[in-house]
């Protein structure tokens, strides 16, 4: 595989993943604002965009929200940049990836908003984000060949996808006020899953586990960070007794240790640091893979061929 | 068949798509000098008078979507567009195809020879059928591959010919490309698109396929593998995502199975070339390059060239790998030298040209330059070296300062340009604001040379100019482009070739093909297949209760009453 193209793949993954979980988060933020929190709307809004790594001076209003979070392109965290950026990645890898699955992301990219969405449109835009995720997740595990291209995909969907639910878990932080664990929990799709698993049981340990350590549902940091691994031992056969990849084998086994064997309490006590501590890891990984397998030119190339 | 069987508007009165179809001077490929349909356009023709402006419409659209959706783009400083993709096929008979066929073949065939002779012994030079200055000077001449023997002798693995028709209606040669000609993609996407958007008119008559370019181009490329490699590792060397064609460069990688590679993936090491992938550094055996030449090795060629691979050229000398198409191939599509090609076919074919050149002027002949310094404002003067339309001045459209400016180039520079007389295309039918409009069109058909063989893609790239009496037909200019139809020669079978009109009546109502094209052949008895299993009905408990569950709560209503 053509490290060139693995590295398109592995992004392809994240983006379209982080595209379906920036609409989570919005959308359940916008919510939880509806249906009333002891937080301001500016300091609701403030602490999503923060939680996204986005630096709001003003005061941000749900408006705003919308827009950086949302439907502008200019913005790096946005749900249009968040395709764009997919699109763009696809269209270097278009001979290796399924017709349909460039189809797929090429008439997503055309149907993004061009100008302002309304907050009213908010909801239908999210659930139109979070399909347009899932239809390429479809296609791509229908028409994929299980090749080290698809491990590629699925190492960068499966990073993203424990990085955001680790901001999403964030987000339910308990200095926000009010416990927003049921909200999070239907953000992520698994509100009916928790009930169920729980035998009905709320309660906000509960919830926290459900969504980090519990592997079997497939939105948590848990099930995330073990795809993460597989999808790299399975890519280092091909590059065996690379001291790097090793690295960071070991860096995604210490933490699902720790996640794992820290009583859930603890980890509730310093929700923000153990979060980040996943994301940390997970900037990690992305940064071992890309120096690994993504490699650059070698400068040397002229100095060797550059003389008769 | 006999001409002027259908007359115009005796099948059914005519709708309003064909009303207003009138050709101009230039030669129409769809209606002769007298009003009558060409032979090869009935089929064409009946349709369209089936057809309603919004009928045409709806499909206009699909197709305009279908590329958008597709992604099938071509880009123009940056900014990808659709290429658009007019719904009225350019339609060729079987018997002209051969023609064309043929003559293209020979094209490639005598730049193959002369290629081999300029960068050998030159013998073409010293029996005086082409001035030695000529050849050194031209600008795609490169002293770097002198001596080079590609290792089956092929160095143009593809060629496109672009080709016109007169008002007279004979097919001349505008130009050969033998570098990296492209278009061949949208031929294609055009006919995948076509056969999605309108079924029923392909099953009127045999259109000759055009899949199979991929696997031609495949097996040209492997044949000519260095020595001693046996399965070789094809790439497809492209500049970049913000190139012109790079839609058609993913696509002939995706339909050859090949890796589409950038300069940066690729480096040279002791005259091999290795691509870096994911498990490591891995031998590249046969490049089918889409970079000019000039790009390709900033050790030879431009040295400010971020595209290109460094030490290529060593690696192709040495043997290490095969370029295709080969460097300095340029010298052969030079537009003086195609001024030459006539000679150069009977001196090395010892044949006569089968497609003619269009009257070209050289402009170092004294008397020539004299008569196109003269009658510059009806002509048209084109840089020698130039491809896909650049710095060509069409004289009746240039404007006075525009015409001084090129006249004091020519005189400053006359091996730099040719003239030619400005030449009416010949005009297809094409839907524009939902009617129907004459406008220009060229053919550029693609050849592949495997070594043994010449072969030649059935058809080719039609491309039309859109607005009106334009006769400058690259994309880049705002063109498009149209399916072009090669239609088989009739088959005969004991069922009898289905006469037209009857043909036409069935496939509005069978648009599957199957209107008496096919033989119909015994069918093989096949096994019985093993029926779908379906689950069983929700609600029902396992077999070993006995009595449906409605049944038993019925019993248990009854027991409640009993009791």
């Amino acid at each position: 595989m053509l490290s060139r193209i693995a590295e398109s793949l592995f992004w392809i993954g994240r983006y379209v993943e982080r595209a379906d979980d920036t609409a989570r988060l919005l959308q359940t933020r916008l919510r939880v604002m509806i249906e009333g929190t002891s937080l301001t709307e500016t300091e609701a809004c403030r602490n999503l965009l923060a939680l996204m790594g986005v630096e709001e001076d003003a005061e941000p209003t749900r408006d705003d929200l919308l827009r950086t979070l949302g439907y502008d392109s200019r913005e790096t965290s946005s749900i249009s940049a968040s395709w764009a950026l997919a699109r763009d990645n696809a269209r270097r890898a278009r001979e290796v990836i399924p017709a349909e699955l460039w189809q797929c992301i090429n008439t997503t990219w055309h149907s993004l908003p061009s100008g302002r969405i309304q907050l009213t449109q908010a909801h239908s835009f999210c659930d139109w984000a979070r399909e347009r995720s899932a239809l390429f997740t479809g296609i791509a595990r229908g028409t994929m060949v299980r090749d080290d291209g698809w491990q590629f995909l699925l190492l960068g969907r499966s990073l993203e996808q424990a990085d955001m639910t680790s901001r999403m878990v964030a987000s339910a932080a308990p200095a926000a006020g009010a416990t927003q664990w049921p909200q999070v929990l239907r953000g992520c799709g698994g509100h009916d899953a928790f009930l169920r698993t729980y035998r009905g049981v709320h309660s906000d340990t509960g919830a926290a586990e459900f969504l980090i350590v519990d592997a079997r549902f497939p939105r948590s940091i848990m099930h995330g960070l073990i795809a993460a691994s597989d999808c790299l031992r399975t890519v280092s056969q091909a590059k065996p007794g690379a001291r790097s990849v090793d690295e960071a084998q070991r860096a995604l086994g210490q933490l699902q240790a720790r996640l794992e064997y820290t009583p859930i309490e603890e980890l509730l006590g310093f929700l923000d640091t153990s979060m980040t501590g996943v994301q940390d890891v997970c900037e990690a990984v992305t940064e071992t893979v890309t120096t690994s397998f993504f490699a650059a030119a070698d400068s040397r190339a002229w100095t060797t061929e550059g003389t008769r | 068949m006999p001409r002027g069987h259908h007359a115009v508007g005796n099948v059914t009165p005519m709708k309003d798509v064909l009303a207003n179809y009138r050709p101009g001077t230039a030669f129409d490929e769809m209606i002769d000098e007298s009003g009558e349909v060409r032979p090869s356009y009935q089929a064409v023709y009946g349709s369209l008078q089936r057809a309603t402006p919004g009928e045409l419409k709806v499909i206009a659209e699909f197709l305009a979507n279908n590329y958008t959706q597709a992604g099938v783009t071509f880009d123009v400083g940056g900014v990808e567009r659709p290429f658009p993709l007019d719904l009225i096929p350019r339609v060729i008979a079987a018997p002209e195809w051969d023609t064309v066929e043929a003559g293209v073949a020979q094209r490639v065939r005598v730049l193959e020879a002369f290629l081999a002779d300029v960068y050998a012994d030159a013998r073409v030079i010293s029996d005086g059928v082409i001035p030695r200055q000529l050849v050194t000077s031209s600008t795609h001449y490169h002293r770097a591959v002198w001596g080079i023997v590609p290792p089956n002798g092929v160095r143009i693995h593809v060629a496109g010919v672009d080709l016109i028709r007169t008002p007279e209606g004979d097919v001349r040669v505008l130009e050969d490309n033998v570098r990296v000609p492209s278009g061949v993609s949208y031929v294609m996407t055009n006919r995948n698109a076509m056969i999605t958007a309108m079924p029923a008119a392909f099953s009127n008559q045999r259109i000759r396929s055009v899949a199979g370019y991929p696997q031609r181009l495949l097996n040209a490329l492997r044949t000519s593998a260095p020595y001693g490699i046996d399965d070789p590792n094809v790439v497809v060397l492209t500049p970049g995502v913000y190139n012109s064609a790079y839609f058609e460069h993913t696509l002939l990688a995706r339909t050859m199975g090949v890796e589409l590679v950038e300069g940066r993936d690729l480096e040279c090491r002791r005259g091999k070339v290795l691509m870096r992938t994911t498990a490591g550094l891995q031998r590249v055996d046969v490049i089918y390059r889409r970079i000019d030449d000039d790009f390709i090795d900033p050790v030879h060629f431009r040295s400010d060239s971020m595209l290109g691979v460094p030490g290529l050229v060593n690696a192709v000398r040495t043997g290490g790998v095969t370029l295709a198409n080969a460097i300095g191939n340029g010298v052969a599509d030079d537009k003086l030298v195609y001024t030459y090609v006539p000679d150069l076919i009977r001196y090395y074919l010892h044949e006569e040209p089968i497609l003619r050149n269009v009257d070209t002027w050289r402009l170092e002949e004294d008397a020539a330059r004299e008569e196109v310094l003269d009658r510059l404002p009806e002509l048209v003067v084109k840089p020698v070296d130039g491809s896909g339309g650049k710095g060509i001045v069409i004289g009746p459209r240039a404007s006075a300062e525009q015409l001084d400016g090129l006249r004091r180039r020519l005189i400053a520079d006359p091996r730099g340009w040719i003239a030619q007389p400005l030449v009416q295309l010949s005009t297809v039918p094409t839907f524009l604001d939902e009617k129907l409009a004459p406008r220009h069109v060229d053919l550029r058909p693609f050849a592949v040379h495997s070594g043994e063989e010449v072969w030649v893609l059935p058809g080719g790239l039609t491309r039309v100019a859109l607005p009106e009496g334009e006769l400058v037909v690259n994309s880049s200019q705002g063109g498009g482009s149209k399916d072009t139809w090669v239609l088989s020669p009739p088959v005969h079978h004991p069922g009898g070739w289905v006469n037209e009109s009857e043909a036409e009546q069935t496939s509005a109502a069978e648009p599957d093909g199957s209107a008496g094209t096919s033989e119909p052949t015994p069918q093989p008895r096949r096994p019985s297949p093993v029926p779908l299993v379906v689950g069983r009905p929700p609600g029902l408990a396992p077999d070993l209760v006995r009595g449906t569950p409605e049944s038993q709560q019925e019993q248990q209503q009854q027991a409640g009453r009993w009791c």
